[in-house]
């Protein structure tokens, strides 16, 4: 039996929970697709928020319910320098999704190749209810500038035969062009009230009462990540079957881990200390944690941690290094530069304080 | 950043960068000094007048020191005692001959005499300036820094204890004997007097060679000048050595002193340790020129360096005793003249010195020795001038029965002239020409050569008794020698005069030759079946080289490690033909250790050549040199030999390049020749890290210019960065040296915070350099950010083997791998999952696998083999393969760390898992493009696999798992080779996997 995040999935339009006026602009803009009149699409907002949910309702409202015939292929596209690159394609009869940031730096490869692939051949099935086919792009702000450039173009030029929906957290890192290419839907986090209600109906379905301050509770510790939320309901579920008493909410091990380096940083200042940082961050990184939300992570924690005096400090630096880290290749450098700098700011505001006091 | 050529003195100058890079520092400060030169010069006037009107005008001379200070000292601390320094450094250059008599300690407190006294004192210096003005200008305006002199910690306490204002009362250690002092520097003042007049010559007339005699000089000046002078001239000369142990004297007494300060400075840490740190960071490097003593005038002495000088390197100072023709040595013995002692001396060397009674000179001293001492061998006893003399005589026959052997070399060959030309010896190259013509004439390696000749003496013997007698050396059990050594040592030259004297005709193959398998069988005719040579040979057993091979042949085989991939199989067929040979083989290479020449090593006589100590070569070159008529002293020579490593064939090369410009060769530009010739040692990373953060490249002494540490980084600039990384934070930075407790840990989190900062822009520099831009020109500031900025920082000791914080690899590679690994493995899972979840690879990580691992992990640590088919159950849900569940036991952190669950999972239920896992049929989503059509291949059989190959083959288990099953209902597969469902699955899950 799968986890309930997947299993209480909604899976058509009219079933979404919360934000319903995007639900009926997606209907409307579904059902005038037949005319052809059916815009490339750009989702954004944050994890968790139901973005691909979304997606894939809106196409099953466009092709029906063929759409959740899924396979997955892998294709082997060829960098310029003669390297495989292998890609994973999911696709039904009628559409096509794709993760460029699979290929790294050659994303621009498989979007020239794979886009024009599909954008030349028509839509074979006589029975499909629209003429054109869709292609997602999963993780659209991860693309090379490059890979980017080599989308302009082709969403214009075959527009008869192909519609694509990017997918993406945020629209900064999308160049121009692309942006006013595409129709943009933002999903934004759901609210606590949209989430609770998402939580009881869920709990309903499995057979059990929510009480509603587990679920607030719940929701507090998930920041609008509903994903997270309902990954966490279980978990709290299989914890305590009745969920009563004091409940604490297992943290992920990766965040319990930053929350370990946070605290490493605030109680000793010294190289050694440093070094065992350095270790830390190697560990989480080398285990596929994002960079930026390690530095996010253990920034949170040394922040509630400080005295107010040094907080916006700190969060300035973790913020500079952010950028470095997001424009460099090597991500424990500038972490470990960030953490250098923390522990310089903490002792001398440590010393400083003394002075002041005692002289 | 190459310093600017301004600075640069002109041809002659003495002023310390005439023989060192200009560094940084120093170029600087030439150019203030430049330009504010008629400043001076008024000052020199006035001087000539009256001493205190010089002292009116300290305060120009104060804007001076401030501007030549800017780089080093914070110019607020010069402003709070702007008299003493101002009144030090015009001291220095109303009277630049009295700096290199006065010792930095006793400086002010002489100089405190000198005012007070001015009147007696000051009439002879005027005089002399008066008469030589001219001169004085040059001079001046090459002094660096003068000011920078008086601002060693023993001078701050000196200066404590006598405050300027007390001019004629000194109340330091030394005011018991003002007479001895202020007599010791109108002693010297002639002597320096000379150089002084030296170095104006040259500036005049640049051209003029330094051979040119001194004396005549001296009487110029000394006749313009009055009788004192000449006095002084006089006595001096015969007082040398007394000057110099009276100033040992002082300075011991100087010592104490100094020690009884540092006590009073350490009760008060705060005030006196700081000024005293601060003040050692301009201690200048520059500050002190060197004299120009006479040629040769420290022959015969040997020294020994200890300790940091304040304006040396040591580098520097063991130059300057060897260009002046002094022996250096590293540890002090019986046998050793002067201990010249620096700053912080070793504990051991100091022990040595009070045991063997050394003298022992200071850094000032050790100036004033070269200034003062005879040239050439004057002051040398009787016994080392008749050793030299000998030497003198050996070098001349040697270069005689050179001509001799040349000329009988003609004589033979014009006599027998006919087939070959004879060749003028002149048109010859010096290796061939000089090349040894008998066993004494080889430099070096004589056991090794002799060893090489008496095997190929008894090589008959031992053919004879088929190589059973071991002999004298154990060499004749072996049919051929391995000569091994670096190049231009005189592998080659001994291997054929070895032969040529044993009687053999040697064969020579070389690089040149194409050595396969094939050739060297039927060119050697090994196998004694090639009729090669009756057929096509004109001679009736020739060998490929075209000679004859007779029972008296030698092959020498050179460069063996360069036998290539032109000549496959060379080495092999090389070896065959050792073992069957019936002539002698001597094999030569350059590394023994080559993998290449494994298969020699039991079948050869490893014979290592290694590189002949200077002393060895110095012979023989200087005899070629003077047979060619080259002036060249002998510490030239040994400063080529070092720098070309012992290379003999360098060496001459060098040699006969000179030979074409100018028959003599001066210390500093023999140093530039081996500069311009220097092999590169290359150096491995952790030794260039160890350079690179250790405490000398950016100690105040150190002459490195900016290129030359960032020629480290371009060493190996891929891993030179990683480890500077890796181990910036071990080092005990020295800029901190003398700071304590809290301040010291701020201190050094900011050099940190510093050189972190650093190393994250070098980051930026190096996606620049690699990223989609390629902007490979931004390799020097990634140099400098990522590598020298850092170190700049926070070098200092400690990163080195062996410590507590011993240097270590980066392990940013292999943690960089170890992060590319698993997160395709995420990808996989990812990519499964896809199919019931939507999120993206980070939320599989972030969400999904913390959220799955209580239900398909923890159930196996917690109930046992018992909670497998739950496990499987839950697993194929998410078409999640065994593999993949590695993934997400190997992907956890923390608590959930893979080695801490998977030792909480008992070996019994691991195998429970896998086997019950293999037995039972899973859904697969899909096939690997790169796997259909492959042959899948098997796994032994309940054997779980190595996470490694798990990742490698990872399909292709998956494949192997289908293959188990094939058996049973093939049938099925092939229906639906795409997607195999199992039969558990639900309706729902069959419809959505339907292909």
């Amino acid at each position: 039996m799968s986890l309930w995040v997947d299993q209480y999935r909604p899976r058509s339009l009219e079933d979404l929970h919360y934000h319903h006026e995007l639900s009926t602009r997606l209907r409307s803009l579904a059902s005038l697709a037949s005319s052809g009149d059916f815009p490339h699409m750009l989702f954004y907002g944050p994890s968790g928020a139901g973005k691909k949910t979304r997606i894939t309702c809106t196409l099953k409202k466009l092709f029906g319910p063929g759409v959740e015939k899924l396979k997955i292929d892998q294709r082997v596209f060829l960098s310029p320098s003669r390297r495989k690159l292998e890609v994973n394609i999911v696709q039904s009869n009628f559409h096509i999704e794709i993760t460029p940031s699979e290929a790294g730096n050659y994303d621009r490869v498989v979007i020239q190749e794979l886009l024009k692939e599909i954008a030349q051949t028509q839509q074979v099935d006589l029975n499909a209810k629209q003429r054109f086919k869709v292609v997602i792009i999963n993780e659209a702000d991860s693309l090379s500038r490059d890979a980017q450039a080599a989308l302009r173009r082709t969403m214009e030029k075959f527009m008869s035969n192909m519609r694509i929906i990017l997918c993406a957290n945020s629209t900064s890192r999308l160049i121009a062009p692309i942006k006013s290419r595409c129709l943009l839907m933002r999903v934004a986090a759901p609210n606590a009230e949209d989430m609770q209600a998402v939580m009881q109906h869920v709990s309903k379905r499995v057979g059990f009462d929510l009480p509603p301050d587990v679920a607030s509770k719940i929701i507090d510790d998930s920041g609008g990540n509903l994903r997270k939320a309902i990954l966490c309901l279980e978990a709290l579920k299989m914890q305590s079957p009745d969920l009563s008493g004091v409940l604490t909410i297992a943290k992920p091990d990766w965040e319990t881990y930053c929350h370990k380096v946070a605290d490493l940083i605030i109680s000793e200042q010294s190289p050694a200390r440093i070094m065992e940082v350095r270790q830390k961050f190697y560990e989480l990184l080398s285990h596929c944690i994002p960079p930026a939300t390690i530095l996010k992570t253990v920034a949170d924690r040394v922040v509630e941690r400080v005295d107010d005096a040094i907080k916006a400090d700190v969060m300035h630096w973790a913020a500079v290094y952010e950028v470095r880290m997001r424009i460099g290749s090597k991500k424990i450098y500038h972490l470990e530069a960030w953490v250098v700098k923390v522990m310089s700011l903490y002792k001398h505001f440590f010393y400083g304080m003394d002075l002041t006091e005692f002289d | 950043m190459a310093p600017p050529k301004n600075a640069k003195p002109a041809p002659g100058g003495r002023a310390i960068t005439a023989f060192f890079k200009a560094s940084p520092n120093s170029s600087q400060t030439s150019q203030p000094s430049s330009a504010l030169e008629p400043n001076k010069r008024g000052m020199l006037g006035a001087s000539q007048s009256k001493a205190s009107i010089a002292q009116a005008s300290t305060s120009k001379m104060q804007d001076v020191i401030m501007v030549d200070d800017s780089d080093g000292e914070p110019p607020i601390q010069k402003a709070t005692k702007p008299r003493k320094s101002a009144l030090l450094s015009s001291s220095d250059d109303e009277s630049p001959q009295k700096k290199v008599v006065a010792t930095a300690a006793s400086r002010s407190a002489a100089h405190e005499l000198t005012k007070s006294k001015s009147k007696a004192r000051a009439s002879l210096p005027a005089k002399m300036e008066a008469d030589s003005e001219d001169q004085v200008h040059p001079r001046v305006q090459k002094r660096k820094k003068p000011s920078a002199l008086i601002l060693s910690s023993e001078d701050e306490a000196a200066r404590k204890l006598s405050p300027p204002k007390k001019k004629a009362a000194v109340s330091n250690g030394s005011s018991s004997k003002p007479k001895a002092r202020a007599s010791l520097p109108v002693k010297s003042r002639a002597v320096d007097d000379d150089d002084f007049e030296m170095v104006s010559t040259d500036e005049d007339t640049p051209i003029i060679p330094k051979t040119k005699s001194k004396a005549s000089e001296r009487k110029e000046l000394f006749g313009d000048d009055s009788e004192p002078a000449q006095k002084t001239k006089v006595k001096p000369r015969a007082s040398v050595q007394k000057t110099v142990k009276r100033k040992v004297e002082d300075d011991e007494s100087k010592v104490i002193g100094k020690g009884k300060t540092e006590t009073q400075g350490e009760k008060k840490p705060n005030w006196a340790a700081m000024k005293a740190a601060k003040a050692r960071g301009p201690v200048a490097p520059g500050s002190k020129t060197v004299p120009d003593g006479e040629d040769n005038c420290l022959l015969g002495l040997s020294f020994v360096f200890t300790g940091e000088m304040s304006s040396f390197s040591r580098d520097e100072a063991i130059d300057i005793a060897k260009r002046f023709g002094g022996r250096v040595v590293g540890q002090p013995s019986s046998k050793t003249n002067y201990v010249v002692l620096g700053e912080d001396a070793g504990p051991s060397k100091l022990k040595a010195i009070e045991k063997h009674g050394l003298k022992t000179l200071n850094e000032d001293q050790f100036l004033n020795l070269i200034a003062t001492r005879k040239g050439s061998g004057k002051a040398l006893d009787e016994k080392t001038k008749k050793k030299m003399e000998k030497e003198q005589d050996a070098i001349k026959a040697a270069a005689k029965e050179m001509e001799k052997n040349e000329k009988k070399a003609m004589e033979e060959a014009d006599f027998g002239a006919g087939s070959s030309k004879a060749v003028d010896p002149s048109t010859q190259l010096w290796t061939t020409r000089y090349a040894p013509k008998s066993m004494k004439d080889i430099c070096g390696n004589k056991s090794a050569v002799e060893k090489l000749e008496s095997w190929l003496k008894d090589w008959p013997q031992s053919y004879k008794a088929s190589f059973k007698k071991p002999g004298k050396n154990g060499m004749n059990m072996y049919r051929a020698v391995l000569i091994s050594g670096s190049p231009g040592i005189g592998k080659t030259t001994s291997a054929h005069l070895c032969a040529k004297l044993a009687g053999y005709t040697p064969i020579e193959l070389n690089a040149s030759d194409t050595r396969s398998k094939k050739l060297v069988e039927n060119g050697m005719n090994i196998n004694n079946k090639s009729l090669d040579s009756f057929i096509t040979g004109s001679n009736s057993a020739s060998g490929s080289v075209g000679s004859m091979i007779t029972d008296r042949t030698c092959l020498i085989m050179d460069e063996v490690d360069g036998m290539s991939a032109g000549d496959r199989g060379g080495v092999g067929a090389l070896n065959a033909l050792i073992k069957k040979s019936k002539i002698p083989i001597i094999c030569i290479a350059n590394d023994r250790q080559a993998q290449k020449l494994k298969p020699l090593m039991s079948t050869t006589f490893s014979l290592p050549f290694s590189k002949p100590q200077a002393s060895m070569i110095r012979s023989r070159i200087l005899s070629i040199a003077y047979r060619e008529k080259m002036k060249i002293p002998a510490n030239v020579i040994d400063q080529l030999i070092a720098g070309a490593q012992s290379d003999i064939r360098q060496v001459l090369n060098i040699l006969s390049t000179v030979k074409l410009q100018s028959d003599s060769l001066t210390f500093d530009e023999g140093k530039e020749l081996s500069k311009m010739n220097e092999k590169y040692t290359i150096m491995s990373p952790f030794d260039l890290t160890s350079k690179i953060l250790g405490p000398y490249l950016f100690s105040h002494t150190a002459r490195e210019t900016l290129g030359d540490k960032m020629e480290l980084y371009f060493q190996d600039h891929s891993f030179v960065p990683l480890f500077i990384q890796e181990n910036y934070l071990k080092t005990e930075p020295a800029k901190i040296r003398n700071e304590q407790g809290p301040e010291k840990e701020l201190k050094r989190l900011m050099l940190m915070d510093q050189a972190a900062s650093s190393i994250s822009d070098g980051d930026l520099v190096d996606g620049m350099i690699h990223g989609p831009e390629q902007h490979w020109s931004l390799m020097p500031l990634h140099a400098v950010c990522s590598t020298i900025r850092p170190a700049s920082f926070i070098y200092g000791t400690g990163a080195h083997y062996g410590g507590p914080n011993s240097m270590s690899f980066p392990q940013w590679l292999g943690q960089n791998s170890k992060q590319n690994k698993l997160s395709r493995q995420l990808s996989d899972v990812q990519v499964r999952m896809r199919l019931k979840v939507s999120g993206d690879k980070n939320e599989i990580r972030q969400s999904y696998i913390p959220a799955l691992h209580p239900h398909v992990v923890r159930p196996l640590v917690e109930e046992g083999s018992s909670a497998v088919d739950e496990i499987i159950h839950r697993m194929d849900e998410y078409y999640l393969s065994k593999e993949d569940w590695d993934t997400i036991v190997e992907l956890g952190v923390g608590d959930q760390k893979d080695e801490l669950v998977l030792k909480k999972v008992s070996a019994a239920t691991k195998t429970a898992f896998t086997r019950k896992y293999n037995s039972s049929e899973h859904p697969i989503p899909f096939h690997k493009a790169t796997d259909l059509g492959k042959a899948p291949k098997k796994l032994a059989a309940e054997q779980a696999p190595d996470l490694e190959e798990a990742f490698d083959f990872d399909e292709i288990v998956e494949d192997a798992s289908d293959d188990e099953k094939n058996d049973q209902d093939a049938e099925d597969i092939k229906h639906d080779r795409l997607i195999q469902t199992s039969k558990k699955k639900g309706a729902t899950v069959k419809g959505k996997a339907k292909k």
